[in-house]
């Protein structure tokens, strides 16, 4: 039986006493379902981690509550929860068989010896490890993507009621890294365990999780499935975190009409019109408001400045701008197109889904944008996230 | 309402309290009373007897500057003083003058038997210090065959080579015993230096002298410090050395030693030992204040491999200069092995073939090679036990108090021996409250005080190694605090205590600087009865012991570092 979790206003300041106290968690509130495998995510010093720590007990919270199922744990050690956790280090006992490794929770609740033997086996059939059991040799001998399965089977041998883990993947290569998070996701089907997973890799998190938390600086922005977060965005932190996004300076050019549409100029080459379901900002709009137009690379295309003179002529014509880089990724062709600041935050990412005809790079060519598709943002400073998304722990 | 909610928080807060884990506060409280009691009180006592004017009596009505102002008015005092600053600062020196040139050879040359220096380079300061002065005075005293030898050759000359006794004979042998710290330190500054650097000066276009004084030895620098004030405190708290070669020079812990057994002033005795306090913390301080300036990145990331110089002349050069050092360094030790064997040793040659010197030993000291072991190995243990868990809290709970505990424990690394004996005798000697004076107990407190900073360097050490999350996953899995430490963590620093352990073991069996004011007719150990054979001229058997002594303690060393798969040089760094 699955058990929920929920968080309650779940505050966590470290040095609260001290000279400069760090306000890590602010009022974190929501609920995991049971059997669901759920992600953390955000880019380093976000705060999932600290909120996995809290969760594991390994950290105690300044505020607020944690339950699993109806249990408050709030003030419960670790060792008294009853929960599994893997590690991004693996922490397995060099000093120990794999065997024994496995076998520690088991022996810590005094199981008695012909359970543990069965247990151990029929789990490390599970992780896809039975003939590693055989040669039983010390963790230190296995291979990343071993160690990963057997650090997986030890959190999971003792039936634990949450299982949580730390950035599991961020250890192994790229191709096993890919395997392991469909292998993970596989075994948490199975055994229909209560998941947590922090990472800070949003391709991962979109790949594994039945839902997504995406924590900035100790608050969740937003939480959701995969589709929801990429396609409904609440803010712009969120939409740059999520997959690639390109932002523009907008501005609101009439009032709104009934259900808040209303046209919003980029300079005064682009007017967009975007659906009112994507309208990301509190209240009516104004003219003359500040806005951020967001729009995904798919919904932006290039045309070649001359033929686009001759053919559509005037305000439709886009922004122009130069193209810097263009990569031929197969399906699609990318396009990095160099526009003025006073346009957009950063080179635009368009992507084609066939070569535009006479494009080379350092040609001039217009932007346009796919208006009904565009999304439309509360103006921030979101430039610092792209390159924090980048880092790797 | 209001009150419900309050109830309701102290409710919380206690069941929070229930649940904890006390378990590690219990035991962490007892590394606690015991520095507070053995450590913390002497000091405290140590500091009111200073105070209180010469003789036996702690008086806090009249608390008075009288017993410091002897170092303004007795000239014996002022000597001592200046003899103690003489002969530290100039082992400083000679120690670093022999120990860098043979780090770089042996860092830098391509030379054989690399490993034959290293593990005998670290000889002369495992083996007891007092030994090599005393069989620098069979080479050197006014009898000494070397000196003999010699003043046979220049006597027609008008040379007369002077006797070992004085500061320049102290010197000398402190210089020979404390230059494997420079030697070590500096040869693993020159090897993990990053060879790129000295290339990059090169394609500058420096030539090779530009380079060592630009690069090389600025880089070393701070490795060469530490190396300095290991020297600067072994020589400031050493009393073996001086006591033997000293003559009529007194440095402080002569001094200090002389106040307490010649007149039972305890009380100016307590002053000394805090000068001899201040200016090791003074050194200290002013060493990591030069040193902090000068900190750099030595350990190079990327493992390109050191340019050896292999000019056969550099070779030839190094391997003879490491060789005579190593021989001079080793010589006492040779003279002792002969000095056993025989009744006497005044001209060119021994004389008197004997065995006698060994069969004597069963009769005559059977009770001080026990006190020895039982002291050594009792106070290894409770050291073990101490230190392991001083370095567990500090380095794993980090409570507030954590800092001063850290303190209290590395304190006695700057304490000489015969301080913390001054210390021990303020607070329990004569009519206390827990009176210990000439007791086992007395020496056994003073022992583990004084080495526990051994063992929790080394299990501090092997704990920082130690990845945190092995200890919180076995929490996670359910285990409490003392199971996860029982499976998890002791298992994974044993090597480190036992590596302490054994050091502490080897390096008790032959201290005398402590035990020299606390023993008791009851309570002789081996190095005292060594010592006294020596000051009453038995040579012949105190060689012997000497020997006894020496074998053992190489034997435990050598055993643990095979044991443990390490090479011998590794065990300087608690040594």
């Amino acid at each position: 039986m699955s058990l929920s979790m929920t968080y309650e206003g779940v505050e966590k300041v470290f040095d609260p006493e001290g000279r400069n106290p760090v306000r890590a968690l602010n009022s974190v509130s929501f609920t995991i379902e049971p059997g669901e495998l759920f992600c953390l995510l955000g880019p380093s010093g976000c705060g999932k981690t600290t909120l996995l720590r809290c969760t594991a007990g390994l950290e105690s919270i300044t505020g607020g509550k944690i339950y699993y199922g109806e249990r408050d744990v709030t003030t419960i050690p670790p060792f008294r929860r009853n929960i599994g956790m893997v590690f991004q280090s693996f922490a397995l006992y060099p000093h120990m068989s794999v065997y024994e490794n496995v076998a520690y929770g088991m022996r810590v609740r005094k199981v008695p010896e012909e359970t543990i033997r069965t247990k151990v086996t029929e789990i490390m059939d599970l992780v896809g490890l039975p003939d590693v059991l055989k040669r039983n040799p010390s963790p230190t001998a296995l291979s990343g993507g071993q160690k990963q399965r057997v650090a997986v089977a030890r959190a999971l041998v003792y039936d634990p009621e949450i299982l949580l883990l730390d950035e599991p993947l961020a250890n192994l290569d790229a191709k096993l890294r890919r395997r392991m998070r469909a292998e993970i996701r596989r075994i948490q089907k199975v055994t229909g365990i209560t998941t947590i997973f922090v990472t800070h890799d949003q391709e991962e998190a979109m790949a594994i999780g039945d839902r997504l938390a995406v924590l900035r600086d100790g608050n969740v922005e937003q939480l959701g499935s995969s589709g929801e977060l990429y396609h409904e965005p609440q803010n712009a932190f969120v939409a740059n975190f999520i997959g690639k996004m390109n932002f523009f300076h907008g501005n609101v050019a009439s009032a709104a009409g009934a259900n808040r549409e209303s046209p919003v100029r980029i300079g005064n080459e682009l007017e967009i019109r975007p659906h009112s379901e994507r309208i990301k900002l509190e209240g009516p709009l104004s003219p003359g408001q500040d806005v951020l137009v967001g729009a995904r690379p798919e919904n932006l295309s290039i045309t070649n400045v001359s033929s686009a003179a001759g053919e559509a002529g005037g305000s439709g014509g886009g922004i122009v701008g130069r193209v810097n880089v263009i990569q031929n990724l197969g399906q699609i062709t990318r396009y990095e197109v160099v526009v003025d600041d006073a346009y957009a935050i950063d080179a635009l990412e368009v992507d084609m889904y066939a070569p535009v005809d006479g494009v080379t790079e350092g040609d001039e060519v217009a932007v346009q944008v796919n208006g009904e598709k565009a999304l439309l943002f509360a103006p921030e400073t979101v430039a610092d996230t792209v390159a924090e998304e980048e880092e790797v722990s | 309402m209001a009150a419900d909610s309050t109830r309701t928080q102290t409710e919380s807060r206690i069941e929070r309290l229930l649940q904890k884990d006390w378990t590690p506060y219990l035991i962490f409280a007892l590394p606690l009373l015991f520095l507070v009691l053995f450590l913390f009180w002497p000091l405290a006592t140590t500091v009111l007897r200073a105070l209180s004017g010469p003789g036996f009596d702690i008086d806090l009505g009249n608390l008075s500057l009288e017993n410091f102002n002897r170092f303004v008015t007795s000239p014996m005092y002022q000597r001592s003083l200046r003899n103690s600053f003489v002969v530290s600062v100039s082992s400083v020196v000679f120690a670093s003058l022999i120990g860098l040139p043979m780090g770089y050879f042996v860092a830098r040359v391509k030379m054989p038997f690399k490993n034959l220096f290293l593990s005998i380079g670290i000889l002369p300061i495992i083996m007891p210090s007092f030994i090599g002065a005393f069989s620098w005075v069979i080479l050197l005293g006014r009898q000494g065959i070397i000196r003999h030898f010699l003043n046979q050759i220049f006597m027609p000359f008008g040379i007369v080579i002077p006797s070992i006794y004085g500061l320049w004979g102290i010197i000398f042998a402190m210089s020979l015993t404390y230059f494997p710290f420079v030697f070590l330190l500096s040869y693993g500054a020159f090897s993990a230096a990053n060879p790129m650097l000295e290339e990059a000066a090169m394609m500058m276009g420096a030539r090779r002298p530009r380079i060592m004084r630009t690069i090389t030895l600025p880089l070393v620098i701070p490795s060469l410090g530490a190396g300095a004030i290991l020297v600067f405190i072994r020589s400031m708290g050493n009393y073996g050395i001086p006591a033997i070669l000293g003559g009529d020079q007194y440095v402080l812990p002569t001094l200090t030693y002389f106040r307490v057994t010649g007149f039972w002033d305890l009380n100016s005795a307590a002053a000394i030992a805090m000068v001899s306090v201040a200016i090791t913390g003074a050194a200290l301080l002013l060493q990591k204040y030069v040193i902090s300036r000068r900190e750099y990145e030595t350990v190079s990331s990327s493992r390109s491999e050191q340019h050896l110089h292999t000019h056969w002349l550099a070779r030839l050069i190094a391997v003879a200069y490491c060789t005579l050092v190593l021989i001079v360094a080793m010589l006492p030790n040779i003279t002792i092995i002969i000095m056993s064997f025989f009744e006497q040793w005044r001209g060119l040659f021994p004389t008197g073939f004997t065995l006698e010197n060994y069969l004597r030993i069963p009769r005559m000291v059977s009770s001080e090679i026990f006190n020895s072991l039982f002291l050594s190995i009792t106070a290894s243990f409770i050291t073990a036990v101490l230190g392991c868990m001083v370095a567990y809290i500090t380095e794993r709970r980090r409570p507030k108090g954590a800092v001063i505990l850290d303190l209290a424990v590395m304190a006695p690394f700057i304490l000489p021996g015969i301080v913390v004996s001054v210390a021990l005798l303020s607070a329990f000697s004569g009519d206390t409250v827990l009176p210990l004076g000439g007791t086992f107990m007395i020496i056994l407190i003073a022992f583990v005080v004084r080495r526990t900073p051994y063992v929790f360097r080394s299990v501090v050490a092997s704990l920082t190694q130690l990845d945190e999350t092995l200890e919180e996953s076995s929490m996670i899995m359910g285990a409490n605090w003392l199971y996860t430490f029982r499976r998890v963590t002791l298992p994974l620093i044993m090597s480190g205590i036992i590596a302490g352990t054994i050091l502490t073991f080897a390096t008790l069996l032959q201290e005398l600087s402590t035990t020299i004011l606390l023993y008791s007719a009851r309570t002789r150990t081996v190095p005292v009865r060594i010592f006294s054979a020596v000051q009453d001229g038995y040579f012949g058997q105190g060689a012997a012991l000497s020997v006894m002594l020496l074998v053992t303690v190489f034997i435990v060393v050598y055993a643990m570092n095979r044991m443990l798969g390490r090479s011998i040089s590794s065990s300087f760094k608690l040594g």
